[in-house]
């Protein structure tokens, strides 16, 4: 069989990244221009300044990528894109990229979304056993996917409030910890035992989640110890908020897997990276006897080996745009 | 010899190709919301209606700005991946200029673009397209002072309310002049080629 290439293109947030992906599952060439320093000053990702960042940037990174792996454009068999959701002003400058290589290239158009980028970041690492639940964890998502078979997305359930990382980086604030604070709280909380109790959020029936109780139950814990003249112990905090925040993904999980007769579970998303999440899920998979796939740290932010991926199998499942394609800054996978 | 030209640094498309002599095809169309979902494909149609391949053009003349951010971005980056793609020579204009360049009288121009909370993006140029202002992001009040102060006959040209300013030309870019005008300026990489969005972001003008 021929082997096939796919280029993605990823600019959905604060990251502009060009990858190269031979048929789904090797990476070929990976280029991430990470906006992440220029973001910090302002506690946060400013749009206007990431789009004008996408812009100056999209041409260098698809240069550099080309070269990394040594191919050119005619080389590659179809070119997939995040079309959404994100930030739209930073998706247009991917997305009016890939329009104009199709164009002129005659390539294909794939439009991928960007959760099955971070689901398909898996298949970089190893096949997908089917049926699998995927649980995507990041700063703009979080969410449980069932997937019976390749490209076809079934989410049971997903917040109803604030994202986890999102929840992460508020609760960080609230610390003192400078942006992105996720990752921080994380590395705090190992060092931290749990003494403050915070209620586990949405302990119900259904799959989904709520972050912004959990949030909120911080910020008023802090401003009561401050009033009563009490010092937070910082990494006790982040413990006891990390601890409440992994329960109440772990007992939707668990219970996702039972009742879906769940033989492969992934994980996906940036806060994919943290240790905690890793570990839990690591023990739930064994006492459950399901197989884990965790991405390795470099697929769980973006970048665009995932969008590639995903691509390929989106492309195999005749998922082909027209040069009509717009940028969605919010719309559901399918 | 075949220039391709693109504008979108407002809510319309104004494109063509153009030979050395003569407008080969061209769009002035105002696509509002629709700009990132059609500007690509309207291009394209004029390639495609003229059975132009992309590799003919010999040169990309885009507009850079001031105007509205998104759009901007759009035409730019439709034009930076294009001559990148086909290592094909790229200039960028101001659409000050191509709007002070399709008015053909002798007066002094003053293009206008509404920049919102009482400002403008405004240049004044005289009968020889010299910059009497430079393209700038400037207070209505101000330049209306500086208006005041020319002792010329001038016209202003906008697409905009601005409803301040009682007498205006409408812009209608005549592309083929505005080409011409500048189809010798000195080539960019297209790594170069970036908006000139003449403001910076709120942020950053918080943060100054």
């Amino acid at each position: 069989m021929k082997d096939i290439y796919i280029l993605g293109i990823e600019s959905s947030c604060d990251e502009t990244s060009v990858a190269i992906v031979k048929n789904g599952t090797e990476d070929i060439a990976t280029v991430i221009s990470s906006q992440i320093d220029i973001h910090k000053t302002y506690g946060g990702v400013v749009p206007e300044i990431a789009s004008r960042h996408h812009v100056k940037n999209i041409t260098i990174v698809l240069e550099e990528c080309l070269a990394k792996a040594n191919m050119k454009m005619e080389d590659i068999d179809a070119i997939a894109i995040t079309y959404g959701p994100g930030l739209i002003g930073s998706l247009l400058i991917g997305l009016e990229a890939a329009k104009t290589l199709s164009f002129i290239y005659k390539k294909p158009l794939i439009p991928v979304h960007h959760i099955a980028g971070h689901i398909y970041a898996n298949s970089l690492v190893h096949e997908l056993k089917f049926p699998l639940l995927a649980v995507v964890v990041s700063g703009g998502h979080t969410e449980i996917i069932e997937m019976k078979e390749h490209y076809k997305f079934n989410k049971i359930g997903q917040t109803l409030d604030d994202a986890i990382g999102e929840c992460y980086d508020k609760v960080a604030r609230v610390i003192g910890l400078e942006y992105p604070g996720g990752p921080k709280i994380d590395k705090l909380a190992a060092v931290g035992k749990v003494t403050y109790k915070l209620p586990v959020p949405l302990k119900d029936d259904s799959y989904n989640f709520s972050f912004s109780g959990l949030k909120s139950a911080v910020i008023n814990l802090v401003h009561n110890e401050e009033q009563r003249g009490n010092k937070i112990i910082k990494e006790d905090l982040a413990a006891s908020f990390q601890n409440t925040a992994i329960e109440a993904i772990i007992c939707k999980v668990k219970k996702a897997i039972i009742n879906n007769n769940i033989k492969s579970v992934i994980l996906a998303g940036g806060v994919a990276a943290n240790n905690a999440l890793r570990e839990a899920m690591t023990k739930l998979a064994t006492e459950l006897n399901v197989e884990l796939s965790i991405p390795p740290m470099k697929y769980c932010t973006d970048n665009a080996t995932m969008i590639a991926a995903a691509g390929y199998y989106a492309y195999k499942d005749g998922r082909i745009a027209d040069l009509n394609l717009n940028s969605k800054s919010q719309d559901s996978l399918k | 010899m075949k220039i391709l030209y693109i504008d979108t640094s407002s809510s319309y498309l104004y494109s063509a190709i153009i030979s050395d002599t003569e407008v080969i095809t061209e769009i002035k169309e105002n696509l509002g919301h629709t700009l990132s979902e059609k500007a690509l494909p309207k291009i394209v149609s004029m390639f495609s209606d003229n059975k132009i391949d992309p590799e003919e053009i010999n040169k990309i003349i885009v507009v850079d700005g001031p105007g509205s951010f998104t759009g901007i971005r759009i035409g730019i980056t439709i034009a930076k991946v294009y001559s990148w793609a086909l290592n094909i020579p790229i200039t960028t204009i101001s659409a000050l200029e191509a709007m002070a360049l399709s008015i053909a009288d002798s007066k002094i121009h003053i293009p206008l673009i509404d920049a919102r909370r009482n400002y403008v993006y405004a240049a004044i140029y005289d009968s020889k397209m010299k910059a009497i202002l430079k393209p700038q992001h400037i207070k209505i009040t101000e330049l209306q002072e500086k208006i005041k102060n020319l002792n010329e006959e001038y016209e202003i040209i906008t697409n905009d309310e601005l409803s301040m300013f009682e007498t205006k030309e409408e812009y209608n870019p005549n592309i083929l002049k505005i080409v011409q005008t500048f189809k010798n300026k000195k080539s960019l990489t297209p790594h170069a080629v970036n908006p000139n969005y003449l403001k910076l972001t709120e942020a950053e003008e918080k943060n100054n």
